[in-house]
């Protein structure tokens, strides 16, 4: 025992009956007065592209595989040890030939319990160009879908923040902070997870020619979930020729702030929102599935789209894959903007928030599609023997026409030094 | 018996809770010991039969990795080891393990424990964690023997995860690889050599056979939802690693005295 509470209202601290510390209560509290700062913050308007349609796609899935935010990150990731102290059950790296992008790393702390703790991020500082708020939203969203994409749940979940940003002193810096945090703030509520610590590193600017330049406010959340037996952990690569692939989750018209604009050095305006209730029942009904051992494979749909997702799993799995866009269930009207003609691109790269894309054997489609009742899902297409990887578009004519072997190459070439 | 198992510690080694799991897992008794504990002879070797050194960055690799816990095992704890093998006990250095073996002139192994061999920084000039398959090295007359009492029955290939920056295996001169070869001493060998090491050698052992180093870790696949491919990998549940520690403890069972 090393102290007891008092009623004194004064901390007190001794040394062998020595007084060495007496400090009021009142003082430790409040004595620092509450620092004020101004913060201002006003909504971007970026220019709308105008990004001609085009009928072959083909070479946009590889420039974006190729992406610095997107292609393969194996040359940092395998000079961590990430199986120290043996417990590493879903491993950074996952598939045929270990170099899929796994969603999350699970981890069996006790080696002879199944119980696991899964580790996940998200991160994506281009959403904060249009909104703070939906970034901090999307990479909240990110983090739990990560969580179900491995066979966890939302049951027992705790978020971390880590805030990189500029010099909080100016407004407009601060600004951007501040509707960051009420993103925070709203969605986790929604999704009822707690933030139980974080991480800020602030004042990120330097000078050029004289004007001090900020790096673009981010926001990475960290998300934890315990799992009660590892054994139902999922990876995200395919497994099996014939089996069946499915979208959950709607695919709006959300390209503001997309990859695919980035090819065009386009922003838009129409960044990715997070609908927290429809959210939770996919969750909830992922979750059920995965636990009942019906998912083969599943992945989250993030940077870059189905049609990134899709790739990487089909090269993960060193199988093909074949896949239908009219078939995935798409709303073109998503912030209230006139109504465009649906697009082949749009649906294929749209980042919207939510979505999974998941592989089950024919043999469980029924379960799984009852399992499933209550949220958005199209059966998409299926795992294919060879190595094509084929995608037809809304009018059923092909729109990417390419193999894995130039995929996994487009995503493995940026970074391997 | 339960042949009791020394863990070796100190600063900076981060792998011996999962091997003292390894060897309890097998039938061993394993106790995590600090080194200091039997340089001040609270501890003695004399105690155990199975001496580990395990991975992970003692003393933080700082002038070369392993050698500042090599050179204590040279120097403080000579006599006791010298007891140790001369009693038939066995000693396997994982990873970090293994470069401290090297370091100390353990392996290959002399009467004077000079060096002759050593583990440097991989030819990628990185830390490089992945998995690796490894052929088990058969004895040059007797194609069915394998020297090393660790490496007893395996499959023809087994599959371990590697995890360091200083793997690449080398040796002084030409004389200790043809040594190396004539006594059958060296043990495993990468099928896609990872780091450079000479003639693809993953781990090697003394000439008694009792004694081993490699770069893999054993302990890191135990059991089978430690492989990478577990959902796709049907029916054994024992990992290869598991097959070498038991190999150590069953060795000491049927040969050391209680």
């Amino acid at each position: 025992m090393i102290g007891e509470f008092t009623d004194t209202k004064r901390l007190q601290l001794f040394y062998h009956n020595h007084l060495v510390c007496d400090l009021d209560m009142q003082f430790l509290h409040e004595g620092l007065p509450r620092t004020e700062k101004k913060a201002c913050y006003v909504s971007p308007k970026h220019k709308e592209p105008a990004i001609a349609v085009k009928k072959d796609l083909t070479l946009y899935l590889s420039r974006l595989l190729g992406d610095y935010d997107i292609c393969s990150k194996e040359w940092v990731v395998r000079q961590y040890d990430h199986e120290v102290q043996g417990g590493t059950v879903l491993k950074p790296l996952v598939g045929i030939v270990n170099d899929g992008p796994s969603d999350a790393a699970i981890v069996k702390p006790v080696l002879d319990s199944q119980r696991a703790v899964i580790v996940s991020n998200g991160i994506n500082f281009r959403y904060g160009f249009i909104d703070p708020y939906w970034m901090a939203a999307s990479c909240i969203d990110e983090a739990l879908r990560q969580i179900i994409s491995v066979g966890g749940s939302l049951e027992e979940v705790a978020l971390l923040d880590n805030f990189c940003w500029g010099n909080p002193d100016k407004p407009d810096r601060l600004g951007s902070l501040v509707r960051t945090s009420y993103g925070c703030y709203d969605i986790a509520k929604a999704f009822g997870v707690p933030f139980i610590s974080g991480k800020d590193s602030l004042y990120n600017e330097y000078a050029v020619h004289g004007k001090s330049q900020a790096i673009p406010g981010t926001i990475l959340i960290s998300a934890i979930a315990v799992m009660k037996d590892a054994g139902k952990a999922i990876s995200m690569y395919a497994k099996k020729p014939g089996n069946l692939i499915y979208i959950v989750g709607l695919t709006r018209e959300e390209l503001g702030g997309s990859h695919y604009y980035g090819l065009f050095k386009a922003m838009g305006n129409n960044v990715p929102r997070v609908y927290p209730v429809q959210a939770n029942k996919t969750f909830q009904a992922l979750s059920r599935a995965s636990s009942k051992g019906l998912i083969s494979a599943m992945h989250d749909c993030s940077e870059g789209g189905l049609g990134v997702a899709a790739s990487e799993m089909a090269f993960a799995g060193g199988l093909g894959m074949e896949l239908f866009l009219a078939e995935v269930p798409y709303s073109g009207m998503s912030c209230g903007g006139k109504k465009k003609i649906d697009r082949n691109d749009f649906v294929l790269f749209s980042e919207s928030n939510s979505r999974f894309i998941v592989e089950i054997e024919k043999k469980d489609q029924k379960k799984f599609e009852k399992l499933l009742k209550g949220t958005v899902f199209g059966l998409i297409g299926c795992v294919s023997q060879g190595k094509d990887f084929k995608v037809f578009g809304l009018d059923g004519e092909i729109c990417v026409d390419s193999n894995i072997n130039d995929l996994k190459e487009s995503w493995q070439k940026p970074l391997r030094w | 018996m339960k042949p009791r198992v020394c863990i070796l510690r100190t600063a900076g080694t981060n792998c011996d809770k999962e091997t003292a799991f390894a060897f309890e897992a097998a039938g061993g008794d394993p106790e995590l010991v600090h080194v200091n504990r039997l340089i001040s002879s609270e501890k003695s070797l004399d105690n155990y039969h199975i001496l580990v050194l395990p991975g992970g960055f003692s003393y933080g690799d700082d002038i070369a990795a392993g050698k500042i816990l090599a050179n204590e095992l040279r120097c403080k704890l000579n006599q006791g080891l010298k007891r140790f093998i001369a009693a038939g006990k066995l000693i396997i250095g994982i990873c970090n393990g293994f470069q401290i073996l090297v370091k100390s002139g353990l392996l290959p192994g002399n009467d004077t424990l000079e060096q002759e061999t050593s583990l440097i920084i991989n030819d990628c000039g990185s830390f490089l964690d992945e998995w690796v398959y490894l052929k088990v090295t058969r004895s040059q007359s007797h194609k069915s023997q394998v020297k090393c009492v660790w490496a007893k029955d395996l499959p023809e290939e087994i599959y371990l995860p590697i995890a360091h920056g200083e793997g690449k295996f080398v040796v002084r001169d030409k004389q200790v690889l043809a040594r190396l070869k004539k006594n059958n001493q060296i043990v495993f060998k990468y099928s896609d050599n990872p780091n450079g090491s000479l003639e693809d050698i993953a781990g090697i052992c003394d000439d008694t056979g009792r004694i081993l180093g490699l770069m893999p870790h054993p302990e890191r696949h135990i059991d089978i939802r430690q492989h990478p491919r577990w959902e796709k990998t049907s029916g054994a549940s024992l990992g290869h690693g598991f097959l070498i520690i038991k190999n150590g403890v069953e060795y000491a069972k049927n040969n050391l005295r209680g």
